[in-house]
């Protein structure tokens, strides 16, 4: 355990930062490539970018070493971690996991281990893909610590209970639930108890876990960095009110990996103090995501993490730019609510009032909000085979948006984890098509 | 058929009809408040009307087929539609049709909660069960008093003790599958005492001696639909000893002991006690242990999973179950579907020769 600690210490405040400073090294040694640059249509490239893969390979590197040293807990992205923070445990998040997964393209590989096991290709890719790298072993992290504790919230889906029950089950370990009831209108007074009472046995059973009591005041510390986090990440999303946005949706994409792997931690908000600054600092240079926005759009639904790169191009080659998505808007939401004054109140009422929680009038009405407030004239709709909660409904959202937000608005069939159930050929021919009707 | 037997019992007997949603709500409640449920499982067959067109086709047929047919007007002699919280997919019909369109009537939810009970969830699921009884009675019904509900409660008790009394003497029933899952499932609109009746009809018929000549196997899935398995496996020489259907057996709940003092609280044990279903998120070993006891008891030589295409609670099983077979020597066969109104030559044909495989003396042993 001794030894281990030191492993982990040593990999998180020594290996960790001279690795990824000998990368940075590595790539200022390496040969300029000769002849002209290639001409693209981004602005310049965010600053902030090194100082994120730091953090984010800091903490995948430390997290090697985790079980054994620290109790380590599996989470779902959009689970109250701040109760485990003061008891120190180090926090896996395996959706942002298999979201590497899917950029380095290695679901399918993983995905066929599951399906010989009788997992359904239907499923959700992240599932497919967490369970598949625990299976086998493989991951483009290196290593994931073995969880002490698995603690998933349903706040985004059922999914991850069916999920996390598989995990529960393999690794024979305990499974934490929060159990949020969907809000249909608003959420009736015995729905916000069930859910801060499930959060007091949360409790009860971290601080047993860990042999460790909470202290309130650890706990309303965390909380108000979990609150300040959220809204340093909200303060960065809507810079991009501004013409032209300083960044694109899909950086967004990229940079929301703090707030949902280190929410309540000073290193996430020293980060999005930061990148806040940088992104005002472009705001009033007038510097763009991309060199020229010509449409602004909002983006509905996860990204197509294998096909980001393949996508942004081809709308910033005409001018495109997803300005917002209700996606990476989710974590501004909730976050802004958690008040340190009352954490558990103030956290049953957060955590339930997710958008993938709430009823579609309810998203219905925060996206005409969000077309409003960045001034977008159209929005792609995702409809992602791999998560029906969060596509169900999207015909209509389609519908009513196009008549009450005055937008113009497409449904873009694909997934967001398995490139076998999306045709990048098809994909391209509608966005196209879709960029051209507003010729 | 099922219009005219609603309309009779909203005329005759002055009941609201509520069209409900699969699968588990407290059928007691709605019984008290003289509501009749009449579940929706689809229905089968292709969608009846357009509306389907409003969800991607990776949605399970369940919820697409449903909301096809509520908006088609298929569902309108019923007074209202109660959503049971069973899955992402029925929770977003939930608010799809009621707040987009498709469902003018009045909507109810029920939020059951998910994984084994606790402290927490016990007190939830009550206060659920009290604003679902608070809610019906908008229908311009009475909310339920205790000795109603009493009653309600000992109604479907005495249904659920006969319907067991008859899945243990199945072999003993000279009745074939297909029939006897018809009486099981007229259960899902029928008013409990009729249901009852039906039921006692043809527990008369119970024999002394063996009636069922055939193989006995066994099935696990959600809803036996296309019906004709029934005919299907009969005709390949079995019979269904035992199920675990969402729709039909796992909806039985075997509790013989209840405290009926408080009838709140006896749902709640209700609830505490009913089968392991992966759409309360049971725990996988309880289920097995739970699926191995009932082959035990009905002798099955084979199991036949069926499950719904794009059905997350139920796939998200299905390894655990093959696993757990293969692990015990028990044969297995694999069936999906999307609510056909038929099976296909090919499933008939994996059907039959799944059956043909039992008969031989090696698998028998
Ligand atoms: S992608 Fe969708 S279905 Fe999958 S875990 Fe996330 S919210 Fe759940
Ligand atoms: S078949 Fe499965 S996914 Fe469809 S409604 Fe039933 S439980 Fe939900």
């Amino acid at each position: 355990m001794i030894t281990r600690r030191i492993q982990y210490e040593i990999a998180g405040n020594v290996v960790g930062p001279f690795l990824t400073s000998l990368d940075k090294w590595r790539k200022k040694l390496r040969p300029k490539k000769k002849g002209p640059k290639k001409e693209h249509p981004f602005g310049p490239p965010l600053e902030s970018v090194n100082r994120l893969k730091d953090i984010m390979t800091r903490y995948y590197f430390q997290g090697r070493y985790a079980d054994g040293a620290v109790p380590v807990a599996w989470v779902t992205s959009g689970f109250p971690v701040e109760i485990f923070r003061p008891l120190g445990f180090w926090t896996v998040y395996p959706e942002n996991h298999a979201a590497i997964c899917s950029v380095q393209r290695v679901v399918p590989e993983l995905s066929d281990v599951v399906e010989k096991e009788g997992y359904a290709r239907d499923l959700c890719g992240y599932a497919r893909a967490d369970i598949g790298s625990v299976m086998t072993g493989k991951t483009p992290v290196g290593r994931l610590p073995k969880p002490d504790l698995l603690a998933c919230c349903t706040n985004i889906c059922q999914t991850v209970l069916y999920w996390y029950r598989a995990l529960a089950e393999h690794f024979k370990i305990p499974l934490v639930l929060i159990d949020t009831p969907y809000v249909y209108g608003e959420a009736p007074e015995h729905h916000r108890q069930y859910v801060k009472d499930q959060l007091l046995e949360l409790l009860e059973v971290a601080q047993k876990i860990t042999g460790k009591t909470i202290e309130p005041e650890a706990l309303a510390e965390v909380t108000r960095k979990a609150n300040i986090g959220s809204k340093l990440w909200g303060r960065c999303l809507d810079a991009s009110k501004n013409k032209p946005a300083p960044w694109t949706g899909f950086d967004e994409f990229f940079h929301m990996a703090p707030i949902v792997s280190l929410r309540g931690s000073d290193e996430c908000n020293d980060y999005y103090r930061g990148l806040a600054e940088e992104l005002e600092d472009r705001v009033k240079r007038g510097v763009g995501g991309l060199k020229k926005e010509t449409h602004r759009l909002m983006w509905d639904n996860l990204p197509i993490w294998f096909n980001v790169r393949g996508m942004s191009d081809l709308l910033a080659q005409n001018g495109f730019n997803f300005v917002c998505t209700t996606y990476t808007n989710a974590w501004y939401e909730a976050g802004k609510v958690i008040d340190e004054r009352d954490p558990m109140g103030s956290a049953a009422k957060a955590y339930t009032h997710i958008i993938l929680n709430e009823d579609l009038p309810k998203r219905l009405s925060l996206m005409k909000r969000l077309a409003r407030e960045y001034d977008v004239v159209g929005a792609v709709l995702h409809s992602d085979r791999s998560c029906k909660p969060y596509s169900i409904g999207q015909y209509d959202l389609k519908d009513r948006l196009q008549a009450e937000a005055n937008i113009r608005v497409m449904v873009l069939e694909a997934d967001h984890a398995d490139p076998r159930a999306f045709s990048a050929e098809q994909a391209d021919n509608r966005l196209t098509a879709f960029m051209e009707s507003f010729a | 058929m099922r219009k005219a037997y609603i309309e009779e019992q909203k005329s005759r007997h002055g009941r609201k009809a509520v069209v409900v949603l699969p699968v588990h709500y407290p059928r007691e409640i709605l019984t008290a408040m003289n509501v009749l449920a009449v579940e929706l499982w689809g229905p089968p067959g292709p969608p009846r009307g357009p509306e389907a067109g409003r969800l991607q086709t990776y949605v399970c047929a369940v919820v697409r087929n449903a909301l096809a047919f509520i908006a088609s007007g298929g569902a309108d002699v019923a007074d209202g539609a109660l959503f049971p919280h069973t899955c992402d997919s029925v929770q977003g019909l939930a608010t799809l049709a009621p707040d987009f369109g498709g469902w003018k009537k009045p909507a109810f939810r029920f939020i059951h909660p998910k994984g084994p009970l606790r402290a927490s969830s016990r007190a939830f699921i009550r206060a659920e069960m009290v604003a679902l009884a608070q809610s019906l009675a908008t229908l311009g019904v009475a909310p339920p008093t205790d000795d109603a509900l009493r009653d309600a409660i000992r109604l479907h008790r005495e249904i659920d003790a006969l319907k067991l009394r008859l899945a243990d003497r199945r072999a003993y029933l000279p009745v074939n599958d297909a029939d006897y899952y018809r009486v099981l499932r007229r259960g899902e609109f029928l008013w409990p005492t009729d249901h009852l009746n039906e039921l006692r009809d043809i527990e008369r018929k119970l024999l002394d001696t063996p009636a069922q000549k055939g193989i006995p196997i066994f099935i696990t899935g959600y809803v036996p639909e296309p019906m004709s398995i029934f005919d299907v496996v009969a005709e390949a020489g079995a019979y269904v000893a035992g199920d675990d259907y969402a729709a039909v057996g796992r909806r039985v709940n075997s509790r013989t002991e209840l405290d009926l003092s408080d009838p709140w609280a006896a749902l709640v044990d209700l609830y505490d006690s009913a089968s392991p279903c992966p759409t309360h998120s049971a725990e996988q070993a309880p289920r097995l242990a739970h699926l191995d006891a009932i082959m035990q008891r009905c002798g099955a030589r084979g199991v036949i999973i069926h499950e719904q295409k794009f059905c997350e609670p139920q796939l998200f099983d299905v390894p655990a179950l093959r696993r757990h077979f293969g692990a015990h020597g028990i044969p297995q066969l694999y069936l999906e579907g999307e609510l056909e109104s038929d099976f296909s030559g090919q499933a008939r044909t994996r059907i039959e020769a799944f059956i043909e495989t039992l008969s031989s003396p090696r698998s028998a042993a």
